[in-house]
């Protein structure tokens, strides 16, 4: 098992680097302004309480320009959930529908390694793929945000981040779930991002559109509450359900796969 | 001996209504012992050896190897497997030696110098990228990832495809070599001058269902008493018939083919009161047979 962890990883090398540098870039770039914006913030957050509430609450609600405001707004709620959304579902996508579509995934079974642990190996590559670019983001945003000036707890960032983490596994884990049925890739792609992306916008609206409360509920982003993680509220109980809802996929992942025919 | 490789009934349908890719296919293979498998594309070839390997799962039937149930014990029996297949998927951004590598560290070797050794008769550089080698050089890495750990039993499916002549040369021998040293070895192929020089036994496969199974050494025996006649004259079918053993088995112009059954003097007598212009033993031929059994004359 431990092989196939180690060769992934290492296929998919240049892949976490550009990734890393990526969202490093991103997190330069969306901290870097904040100084300038910082002394403008009464009068930009007055601009934006125009805004319909509804478009208030996909930002991540009502705080915009306070440090714990900005640092949600723009990259703890939205940006850094999106793209590590985007990773976590093209490696749950490809990490075992890859093989199978390349049919290299036959010179792994033919040697004595059961498809239960090829499943697990893959995954845990998954997960230390996403760890490791999220790792590198939670870095760049608590060393940047201490070098900017945002006044947020190292503690409390390092909190969401990883809060992100886990509720980016769990679209990842609906993509890894899809692709161990066989089912097409690219319905298995479509059906996590509207797990997703659909999952962000019903949880974002659940607060303001009444009758969204409820459908939400299943969804995880309603469980993602980063704004609340920044003030250090943590709430250990969305982790476990975010832990739960990965260990499901994977359990699905085994009994759909262990079994079935090879494409 | 038990057999290596020992099919029961094994059968396979993908769909509930489709019809069996695979039906009712019993067949063994001993240690050391090569079987070839025939058939064209389509006739179940590849279903059977990725039943085999567990690449997909038998609808009915079962099958062991070195007396171990294919589907509950899979993963054991993996130990023991080699296995090549034509135009193997690998992984295009690694070198041969990082691929072999990795393979390696899933299914230790025994002797760990085989590998380089086998690189060394293949003439293969493992220090490329997969993606920049040619099919034929691809597939010698292909060889050596199924021979480099000494396996018991080797399923190969159409192995040689890609190979130029010289390297078929060091492929034979390497599967000559794995026979001595007592593996079973299953192989399906196109190329019947390949089946018929290093094969033990073939079976023939269409729709899904073995028509025949035959041992190569009693059809070379068979065979060596098919004699093709060209005669002067007229023939004298008559005649030839009358002879003990003989049946005329075609007749065209003073071209007569006959079937020989026991003794070869009285035939040579009879002919010694003709004229013959011409006289051959037909060789073994695998092709002739295949395209019988295939034209379903004897499977019907």
């Amino acid at each position: 098992m431990w092989p196939v962890i180690r060769w992934t990883l290492w296929q998919r090398r240049w892949s976490i680097f550009w990734w890393c540098l990526g969202l490093l870039g991103f997190i330069f770039l969306t901290l870097i302004f904040y100084p300038s914006i910082k002394t403008q913030a009464d009068q930009l957050q007055k601009t934006l309480g125009n805004l319909p509430s509804t478009a208030i609450q996909l930002f991540g609600g009502t705080d915009f320009f306070s440090p714990i405001g900005y640092l949600n707004s723009q990259i703890v709620y939205l940006m850094l959930p999106l793209l590590l959304s985007v990773l976590s579902i093209g490696l749950g996508n490809s990490l075992i529908g890859r093989e199978e579509h390349e049919q290299t995934i036959e010179v792994l079974l033919a040697r004595p390694l059961s498809r239960g642990r090829l499943l697990l190996a893959k995954g845990l590559a998954g997960i230390i793929n996403v760890l490791a670019v999220t790792t590198v983001g939670t870095l760049a945003t608590v060393l940047l945000a201490k070098a900017v000036g945002l006044a947020v707890p190292s503690g409390n960032i390092v909190a969401a981040c990883f809060a992100c983490f886990m509720l980016v596994l769990t679209f990842g884990g609906v993509a890894f779930l899809l692709s161990a049925t066989g089912r097409g890739r690219a319905a298995g792609l479509g059906v996590a991002a509207i797990f997703g992306i659909g999952g962000y916008i019903i949880g974002s609206l659940s607060g303001t559109v009444h009758w969204l409360k409820t459908p939400g509920l299943i969804f995880p982003y309603h469980y993602y509450r980063s704004a609340d993680i920044l003030r250090g509220q943590f709430d250990w109980s969305s982790i476990l359900f975010f832990a739960i809802f990965v260990a499901i996929c994977g359990l699905l992942s085994w009994i759909a796969f262990r079994a079935r025919d090879l494409a | 001996m038990d057999a290596a490789i020992d099919c029961r009934d094994l059968s396979k349908r993908y769909t509930r209504n489709a019809p069996y890719a695979l039906k009712d296919l019993t067949l063994s293979v001993m240690p050391g012992e090569v079987y070839g498998f025939l058939g064209p594309n389509g006739a179940g070839k590849s279903t059977t050896i990725r039943t085999l390997l567990n690449f997909i799962q038998p609808t009915a039937g079962s099958a062991t190897i070195l007396g171990q149930d294919i589907v509950k014990n899979s993963v054991a029996i993996k130990r023991s497997i080699g296995y090549l297949s034509s135009d193997m998927s690998m992984y295009p951004k690694m070198t041969g030696h990082e691929f072999l590598t990795y393979l390696s560290e899933l299914q230790p070797a025994t002797k760990p110098a085989y590998r380089q050794e086998l690189a060394k008769r293949l003439k293969t550089d493992l220090n490329k990228r997969l993606s920049d080698l040619s099919r034929g050089n691809r597939q010698k890495v292909a060889i050596i990832q199924a021979f480099m750990h000494q396996p018991s039993v080797l399923i190969l499916d159409e192995p040689s495809s890609g190979l130029d002549p010289l390297m078929q040369e060091i492929f034979y021998d390497l599967l000559n070599e794995s026979k001595q040293r007592g593996a079973a070895i299953f192989m399906s192929s196109h190329i019947l001058s390949e089946v018929q020089k290093i094969c033990d036994r073939v079976g023939i496969i269409r729709d899904g269902q073995l028509v025949v199974e035959r041992n190569i050494a009693e059809m070379a025996k068979e065979a060596a008493h098919t004699f093709e006649i060209t005669f002067a004259d007229q023939p004298p079918l008559a005649n030839l018939r009358k002879v003990p053993g003989v049946k005329v088995a075609s007749h065209k112009g003073a071209n007569v083919t006959v079937h020989l059954r026991g003794e070869l003097t009285p035939l040579l007598a009879e002919l010694a009161k003709h004229e013959v212009v011409k006289l051959d033993a037909r060789q073994l031929d695998l092709e002739e047979m295949f395209m019988r059994y295939y034209n379903g004359q004897e499977a019907q």
